[in-house]
């Protein structure tokens, strides 16, 4: 079996996420992120500049930091810059609680090809009841200091019953605040949102709804924004990752390398081995039949992946 | 049979006309570049991975 991840020599992008820390504990959340949810054995200063300084050894030329919410980790912006001066594009998710000018300002002296702030609604009452605490007016102000240091933005939407009646103003305010790119999907049966499915899962008939939206707004074109929602559900990603598995690392706080988000399968340890084994192990998980077997399983049923966030090893694991 | 039986077995006919081992073939990896990830990076459901 040949697969384009065997084309390469390092991974073309590798999702860091640092912590599982978060200032807000949103219903939808695919991580179970919450205030005081730092993990004990997460990666301390010294270990993620080692990681840091391993990945740009390895000439991997994308990366992206989330969390949790990636910006309370102390050594963010250290770990943000050892990659960024080194050469190696970044991609920021925060939810924009406490994303202000002088953040978005340091960051732009990195090569930084997204910043992506989530709006899971447009009005005060509607994303509050989803990202309870949170401030719909700091997200906005966060999507407007990302634009007014000149770095590019990108509006993530998580669909619930509890937020699609303002889709279409969200793709709107997208927009109106210079977005590049709107991203959303069918809700993922992850972590906090796998535990509370049944109040958050939109109907089919709501879905149905929503596509109208994405293809009537795809109608739009001034001012230009890429609408992306494909793949549209998580079983539509693993299917396509069975035949053609992408050439990506998922870091998890711990230094942990999972197999795929939706699984709970890991095959690396970055304390342990280099970033270089991590790869090897990848690729040979990909391979191995009880990872394919669970990724098959995955697809058939999405329930399975309520287990995602219950690490456990791979055969091949490389620890 | 297995590649190690034969090389013992040339090495007993004929110790002194033993070939230089060939090098490890290498896989030839590429080096990864940014302009490969867009079509080479799965992303998930609103979460962009390009």
């Amino acid at each position: 079996m040949t697969l384009s991840i065997d084309r390469f020599g390092a991974p073309l992008f590798v999702s860091w996420q640092l912590t599982r820390d978060c200032d807000l504990a949103c219903l939808h959340c695919c991580t179970e992120s919450a205030p005081g949810k730092r993990l004990r054995d997460e990666l301390d200063e010294g270990e993620a500049l080692r990681v840091a300084a391993d990945i740009v050894d390895s000439g991997v030329p994308y990366v992206m930091l989330c969390g949790g919410e990636p910006t309370l980790v102390p050594h963010f912006f250290a770990v943000a810059e050892a990659l960024g001066n080194a050469g190696v594009n970044l991609k920021v998710e925060t939810n924009g609680q406490r994303f202000e000018a002088a953040a978005a300002k340091r960051l732009a002296r990195l090569p930084i090809r997204s910043i992506q702030v989530s709006l899971d609604g447009d009005t005060q009452a509607v994303y509050e009841r989803q990202r309870p605490g949170a401030s719909l007016a700091k997200a906005h102000a966060a999507c407007r200091a990302v634009r007014d240091a000149g770095l590019p933005l990108e509006i993530t939407f998580a669909p619930t019953r509890l937020n699609l009646h303002e889709a279409a103003a969200v793709i709107e305010r997208a927009r109106a605040l210079g977005a590049f790119r709107f991203n959303s999907g069918r809700l993922m049966r992850l972590g906090t949102a796998a535990r509370l499915w049944h109040k958050l899962a939109p109907s089919d008939a709501q879905y149905r709804e929503y596509r109208e939206v994405l293809a009537r707004a795809g109608d739009v074109l001034e001012p230009p924004m890429e609408l992306c929602y494909v793949p549209w559900s998580i079983e539509d990603g693993l299917r396509a990752a069975l035949s053609d598995p992408p050439a990506t690392l998922l870091v998890l706080p711990n230094g942990w390398v999972k197999v795929a988000a939706p699984l709970p399968e890991f095959c690396a340890d970055l304390r342990r081995t280099t970033l270089a084994g991590a790869w090897q192990s990848y690729r040979e998980a990909w391979r191995n039949d009880a990872t394919r077997s669970a990724v098959k399983r995955a697809i058939d049923d999405e329930s399975c992946h309520a287990e995602a966030n219950t690490w456990r090893m791979t055969p091949v694991a490389h620890v | 049979m297995s590649e190690s039986i034969v090389t013992s077995q040339t090495q007993q006919a004929a110790p002194q006309a033993a070939k230089p081992a060939k090098p490890v073939a290498k896989p030839a990896w590429e080096k990864p570049k940014l302009e490969d990830v867009s079509e080479q990076v799965m992303a998930q459901p609103y979460i962009r991975f390009t």
